[in-house]
């Protein structure tokens, strides 16, 4: 309803407005800018704009004295202008007048349209007030229960951030466990952390809502402000209506606010009743969670068992072979025990028991060992027997060799006397043939001869004669067989030397000597030289061949020599380093020379840059020391200037201060620190005149610090003392 | 000499013929000296004669001992006082001889007298007699045993009592090898020296 009247309104002054404009262009002086907000005040407004028309038209009237007739002439014209235009004036204002008179009306109505409003309105904000109160109470609900909801959201703060913190110790503990347990429990784990994410994230959301609900607290708190000093002004200026139309708008709106926050706040509450349902939820997980870590532990208990028997059957089953290899070899050694036994009673030829049987066996052994022994001592001497008949044998043999080459020669020998003998006896038969046959003769020639002396004549001689011719040619013919036969028998036998007669063979017999002896001679000389050669190989052997008779020179710096004692000196001078070496070493042993080895083990390179690196080092240090240098010339002349005293370290432990203000140079205090680290005041010439101060402040306040402040007083007190005088 | 040239142009007089013994000696010994290893093949150059290639020791230490060594050489092989000149290969380490290379010198036409000896053997004759023993000596590295060991030499010359030593020189121990192997090379003559070149080696069994 309000909202139309206010339309109504506002859509009337708008109206209104632009025949306002209208009026003031033509009239200047007129302005009901007023109006609309002083709707009381009509009637003066309306009685103003007459008087100033009278001013208009009195400074014209006045214009009528002056001028010439040409100026009266222009005066008349422009009088009949003015005239007109007063006339067109007047015709305007009476137009004015009518058009005041309906806005009279227009605005008559409008008042009294406008007083019924404010009647309606009046009533419309007592409404409202009623709706105010209405409204403050029900936000003092409302903040009773946002206090509620605070205090509320406060206690779940804390018990969530404990929540949190247990639930953070519990993921942290649990973390822990699933590092543990990461390798058999992964799924799990990462099924529990997701789940536990999802709960953080939850009461992130959680979080979130309290934090936009406090927002919101904070907002209705700011809009209450604001209502509380709306409704000031409402109380103030309950005419303004479209200020209280706006405020009672923000209400509105507020008040959406608050059903949206009583929503919100349900929701809340809801989330509330399920935050329980999630910490149910929680500790469901965390009982699986114990749950998991109890089976973990089993399972692990579990394996370790497993891998125990595993190893423990693996074990067994390594014996298992150990003892079938075992039981094999033990039917193995049963078996050639029981063959060993067989032979050991074959070997005892006694069929006693077999405890006996060892130690018969083993005596049987023993005898076997030493019937050994003594075979064997009989074998060494059978062999070295054996060796020296064998040697023997050679000999015989080298020794038969020689007798059957002796027989042979001899049968050779032989054979030749043999077919001598033959020869000579052919030669016999010969010989005996001829003496027959001289013989032959000899009787023919005696029978001759006493044929002759018996026969006397010459027919008997004739004859005789005949028988002769007759028996020689007979024995002519004979020889000529004899001869023939001869001959074939010689050409048989001999058949190069067919012709070869006794003489001859002799001769050849003599030559064959003559040659045996040039070979026997030859063969005698090659010995002589074998036995020298071999003299000479023995030589060899041994080394001593090259010289015989004279001697051997040579050039006294031959190169030989030369290289020899090249190679001394160079020896010698190896020797000297070897021995400079081992004294080397022996001081480095002992230490000495560690250092300098060090240096030499270097090669050039490190030398290089360890030296780029002193240099640096150096500079450095070289820097430092300019730089704690002038650090401790500030640091001093700091001191001087804050503590008045310059302190100089003359010697070690010795420390001469001097005041700023000290009247003579030579005024100085000196401080040395005994071993126990304490300050002692030495005497010297100031100190001396300091008896007081040393007395009070050293001896009976027993502080340095106050006593040089005292002698700096003192002293700055007398010299500004003496300043001021030199002043006066 | 001017009577040898009288007699004939190719004639060799005693001194001539120690001449040429002393060059075989110079040239044999410098080509065992490359041979055998002594010293780095870049420290010898190569010359020609007897129309082979000889390397020779550029050395000057070794050439001014051989100079020496075979200049006193030759005055003793014209007095007939040598009676073999070995050149020693030693061990520097162990000091063990481990090489000997005798040159065997006999005196031939010894009967004659004592001077105006000549010979006639041509001398082209001699020279390649000569140089069929140098090429027997470049080719004994083949089956003389490596001298993997660091080695120097020494020339001893074995001469007879009655000599007089010169300045510089001393009496040097016989170089015998053990278990010695001794190859037999040609041997030359010029009718007046008759040279037999023996190399003895350290038997390695």
């Amino acid at each position: 309803m309000t909202e139309n009247i206010d339309d109504t309104i506002l859509n009337m002054v708008k109206n209104l407005k632009p025949t306002t404009t209208d009026l003031r262009n033509t009239k200047c002086e007129f302005t009901p800018v007023k109006r609309p907000y002083s709707p009381t005040s009509n009637e003066s407004s309306y009685e103003e704009p007459t008087p100033i028309k009278k001013l208009k038209r009195d400074p014209k009237l006045d214009m009528s004295y002056v001028g010439s007739p040409m100026e009266i002439r222009r005066i008349r014209a422009d009088l009949v202008g003015a005239r007109n235009t007063i006339l067109t004036l007047e015709g305007r204002i009476s137009h004015m007048h009518s058009v005041r008179k309906q806005m009279q009306m227009m605005f008559d109505e409008e008042n009294h349209v406008l007083k019924r409003q404010s009647e309606h309105d009046k009533k419309s904000i007592l409404d409202l007030e009623d709706r105010l109160q209405t409204i403050r109470k029900r936000e003092i609900e409302v903040k009773k229960e946002l206090a509620e909801v605070h205090n509320k959201y406060q206690q779940l703060k804390i018990r969530s951030n404990e929540e949190i913190e247990t639930l953070e110790k519990s993921i942290e503990d649990m973390k822990e466990e699933t590092r543990h347990m990461e390798s058999e429990e992964n799924g799990i784990v990462s099924g529990l952390e997701r789940r536990i994410t999802q709960l953080e994230t939850m009461l992130e959301a959680a979080e979130e809502d309290a934090e936009a609900q406090k927002k919101l607290a904070d907002e209705l708190r700011k809009r209450l402000s604001e209502n509380t000093s709306l409704q000031k002004d409402f109380d103030m200026k309950e005419q303004e209506l479209q200020k209280a139309n706006f405020y009672i708008k923000e209400l509105e709106y507020a008040k959406e606010n608050i059903l949206e926050f009583h929503e919100q706040a349900k929701t809340q509450a809801y989330k509330l009743a399920h935050y329980i349902e999630l910490e149910k939820e929680n500790e469901l997980f965390k009982e699986e969670n114990s749950r998991l870590k109890d089976e973990i532990r089993n399972k692990l208990i579990l394996e370790e068992e497993v891998h125990d028997l595993k190893n423990r059957l693996t074990k067994f089953k390594e014996y298992e072979k150990k003892l079938s290899e075992l039981q094999v070899q033990e039917t193995q050694n049963a078996m050639c025990l029981s063959e060993w036994r067989a032979v050991a009673r074959g070997i005892c030829e006694s069929s006693d028991s077999d405890s006996v049987l060892q130690h018969l066996l083993r005596s049987a052994v023993e005898r076997l060992q030493q019937q050994e022994l003594t075979l064997t001592s009989e074998k060494v001497e059978m062999e070295s027997q054996l060796k020296s008949i064998t040697h023997e044998e050679k000999v015989a043999k080298s020794e038969l060799e020689k007798c059957q080459k002796l027989i042979l020669e001899l049968k050779q020998t032989g054979e030749q006397k043999q077919n001598l003998i033959h020869r000579m006896q052919k030669k016999l038969l010969l010989v005996s043939r001829e003496r027959d046959s001289y013989r032959l003769q000899l009787d023919s020639y005696e029978r001759d001869l006493t044929m002759s002396l018996a026969n006397t004549t010459t027919g008997g001689q004739i004859q005789s004669q005949k028988d002769r011719i007759e028996n020689l040619e007979r024995i002519v013919d004979g020889y000529r067989d004899m001869v023939s036969k001869l001959e074939n028998d010689l050409q048989n036998a001999q058949p190069n030397a067919h012709s070869d007669m006794v003489s001859i063979r002799s001769e050849q017999i003599t030559r064959l000597q003559d040659e045996i002896q040039q070979l026997k001679n030859e063969n005698e000389m090659l010995r002589e030289r074998r036995d020298e050669l071999e003299i000479q190989l023995e030589s060899c052997a041994i080394g001593d061949d090259t010289l015989q008779g004279g001697k051997a020179v040579h050039m006294q710096n031959n190169p030989l020599s030369d290289y020899l004692s090249k190679r001394e000196q160079h020896t010698e001078k190896l020797e000297q380093e070897v021995e400079r070496l081992k004294r080397k070493i022996k001081n480095m042993e002992e230490g000495i020379e560690s250092s300098k080895l060090g240096d030499i083990t270097m090669t050039a390179k490190e030398v290089q840059t360890l030296k780029e690196e002193i240099k640096s080092h150096e500079t450095q240090a070289q820097m430092l020391k300019e730089f704690f240098k002038s650090q401790m010339q500030d640091f001093r002349n700091v001191i001087y200037m804050l503590l008045g005293y310059k302190i100089d370290r003359t010697q070690n432990s010795l420390y001469k201060l001097r005041s700023m203000y000290a009247e003579q140079p030579d005024d100085q205090l000196c401080f040395q620190v005994d071993k126990d680290g304490d300050l002692n005041l030495l005497e010297n010439e100031f100190s001396a005149t300091l008896e007081s101060m040393i007395n009070l402040h050293l001896k009976h306040q027993k502080s340095i610090p106050v006593f040089l402040s005292a002698i700096t007083m003192d002293l700055f007190n007398n010299k500004t003392m003496t300043k001021t005088f030199q002043l006066d | 000499m001017t009577s040898a040239a009288q007699k004939s142009k190719s004639a060799i007089t005693l001194k001539g013929s120690s001449a040429i013994v002393c060059d075989y000696l110079n040239f044999g010994i410098n080509s065992i000296l490359f041979q055998r290893g002594l010293y780095p093949p870049e420290n010898f150059t190569a010359e020609e004669e007897y129309g082979l290639t000889i390397l020779m020791s550029t050395d000057n230490k070794i050439k001014h001992f051989l100079t020496t060594t075979l200049g006193k050489l030759k005055e003793w092989l014209a007095e007939k006082v040598v009676n073999k000149v070995a050149l020693v290969i030693t061990n520097v380490k162990t000091l063990e001889v481990m090489e000997r290379w005798d040159f065997i010198v006999e005196y031939e036409a010894d009967s004659k007298g004592e001077a105006e000896q000549v010979s006639e053997k041509p001398l082209k004759q001699i020279k390649n007699e000569i140089r069929d023993v140098l090429k027997q000596i470049a080719s004994s590295v083949a089956y003389l045993p490596l001298l993997d060991c660091l080695c120097s030499f020494d020339i001893q010359i074995y001469t007879k009592d009655n000599l007089q030593m010169p300045d510089e020189w001393a009496e040097a121990e016989p170089a015998h090898i053990k278990n010695a192997q001794t190859v037999k090379m040609r041997s030359f003559s010029t009718q007046l020296h008759k040279m037999d070149t023996v190399v003895t080696y350290k038997n390695e069994d």
